[in-house]
């Protein structure tokens, strides 16, 4: 159980950590291929759609971090597994970057589609508040001196703000939003074509990647700072 | 009923608590009042764009008001070491994080009930929507003490940056507000929006005794 242990986590990650930067890095020059030269134009929007391949995975992948984050946090508490405090000091900026990105590239989307770079719009809103609930995680990891009472108190926070994702998630159907509702992620069949998939997909995979890679990294780190601070 | 004795004796040394330290109190809603005067000088003295946005106001600055006296909430017990006494005294931490909410909820937001009808009277809303207001604030407030108590025991171990308990509040407050504020500008389903603010203080006062129940035993098995 590589994913709950340190020590064995300390291993894996070092077999994983090259063959998976250098498959992000693969995928991320095949990707921006298909995604500039191989995919077609929208019939309305033109050639702003490639915003969407940047834009969907790192939004996929702001909430995808913090599900797990929630989870470890659950782990950690529930059944006392220092792993996830570990895990969520290490990952929390990470999910960080990926809802900037989110956010500075939907304004850079929304500029020439809805005409302003910013409306208080459901959907936009919701991932703010994401952004600021990951801002004061760091901020917690920063700023309380008692390691043991910090990772515990960071833990139950993570838990109460998880509140937050299924309104992300749900905002576009509960309310009537700009925003589009989801097209991929949906119980029916996704109503995008299989040309924007691909590079669409490709992204994705590259951009999970690069976010378990930087993810090993950082957790290494934080195991090592860790064990120096015991001894 | 010796336990109720205990919650009698502790609701009577809030209250003395309260009392001496009154003027804290009115400071709060002495804030509340300059910042409405501050607001007013901002946007200008129409009335016609005043009235809008009062409801708005008044409940963004109920909210920083009572941002204000979050450290009042478990600090000083807990550095006094009233809080272990209390605790070796048979109440569980959930259950002094529940009675602790409801004292705040009566003494310092309480007040604020009083002070609500002068504001609307400044900010010139209707008198239909002030009993609107004071219902929605009524329960309201009850989530703003709940949210309080989770942040400020978060709190008590960070010595350095404080202002992040007022910050964890706002951000679980977007709802409150929210649906508050709606509850007042939408009046044809006004019971509808008060279930959901209903519904919003369940939930909060169901997480409210756990998490901040947890992070109180934890600041003072580490202190």
């Amino acid at each position: 159980m590589f994913l709950i242990n340190p020590n064995k986590f300390n291993k894996v990650g070092d077999y994983l950590f090259k063959p998976l930067l250098i498959l992000s890095i693969i995928l991320f020059a095949l990707g921006l291929l298909f995604s500039f030269y191989l995919s077609p134009d929208d019939y309305q929007q033109g050639s702003t759609v490639r915003i969407m391949y940047v834009h969907v995975p790192s939004a996929w992948l702001a909430l995808l971090t913090y599900a797990i984050m929630t989870l470890y946090s659950i782990l950690a508490l529930a059944f006392r597994i220092p792993f996830g405090f570990i895990f969520n000091t290490a990952v929390a900026p990470i999910g960080a970057v990926f809802t900037l990105i989110c956010i500075i590239s939907g304004s850079l989307w929304g500029k020439p589609m809805w005409g302003t770079w910013w409306v208080w719009d459901a959907r936009l809103t919701s991932v703010a508040i994401l952004f600021i609930i990951y801002l004061t995680i760091i901020f917690m990891n920063l700023s309380f001196e008692n390691r043991i009472v910090r990772e515990k108190v960071v833990a139950i926070f993570i838990l109460v703000g998880s509140v937050n994702l299924p309104i992300v998630k749900f905002s576009v159907d509960w309310w009537n939003t700009l925003h589009q509702p989801a097209t991929i992620s949906k119980l029916s069949k996704p109503s995008i074509d299989p040309s924007m998939l691909t590079p669409l997909i490709i992204m994705t995979i590259a951009f999970m990647m690069i976010g378990i890679a930087i993810a090993i990294l950082r957790i290494k780190t934080e195991i090592i700072s860790r064990k120096s601070n015991l001894s | 009923m010796k336990f109720l004795n205990k919650i009698i004796w502790f609701y009577y040394r809030e209250y003395k608590l309260n009392l001496s330290g009154f003027q804290d109190i009115l400071t709060n809603i002495i804030f509340f009042f300059v910042s409405i005067f501050i607001f007013i000088f901002s946007i200008g003295p129409d009335k016609k764009m005043i009235s809008p946005i009062g409801i708005g106001i008044i409940w963004t600055l109920l909210l920083l008001s009572s941002t204000l006296s979050l450290r009042k909430f478990y600090q000083d017990d807990f550095e006094n070491g009233n809080l272990l006494i209390i605790h070796l005294n048979g109440f569980s931490f959930g259950f002094i994080a529940i009675l602790k909410t409801l004292s705040h909820f009566l003494f310092v937001q309480l007040p604020f009930l009083f002070s609500i009808p002068i504001a609307c009277i400044l900010l010139n809303i209707s008198s239909d929507k002030l009993i609107n207001l004071l219902t929605s604030f009524a329960v309201g407030s009850l989530i703003l003490s709940c949210l309080g108590s989770i942040s400020s025991s978060m709190n008590l171990m960070n010595q350095r940056n404080f202002l992040l308990g007022s910050v964890i509040v706002m951000i679980f407050s977007v709802p409150v507000i929210i649906f508050s504020v709606g509850v007042i500008n939408l009046e044809e389903n006004f019971n509808s929006l008060i279930n959901i603010l209903f519904g919003i203080l369940l939930i909060v006062f169901a997480i409210n005794p756990w998490a901040s129940g947890l992070c109180l035993k934890l600041s003072l098995e580490n202190n």
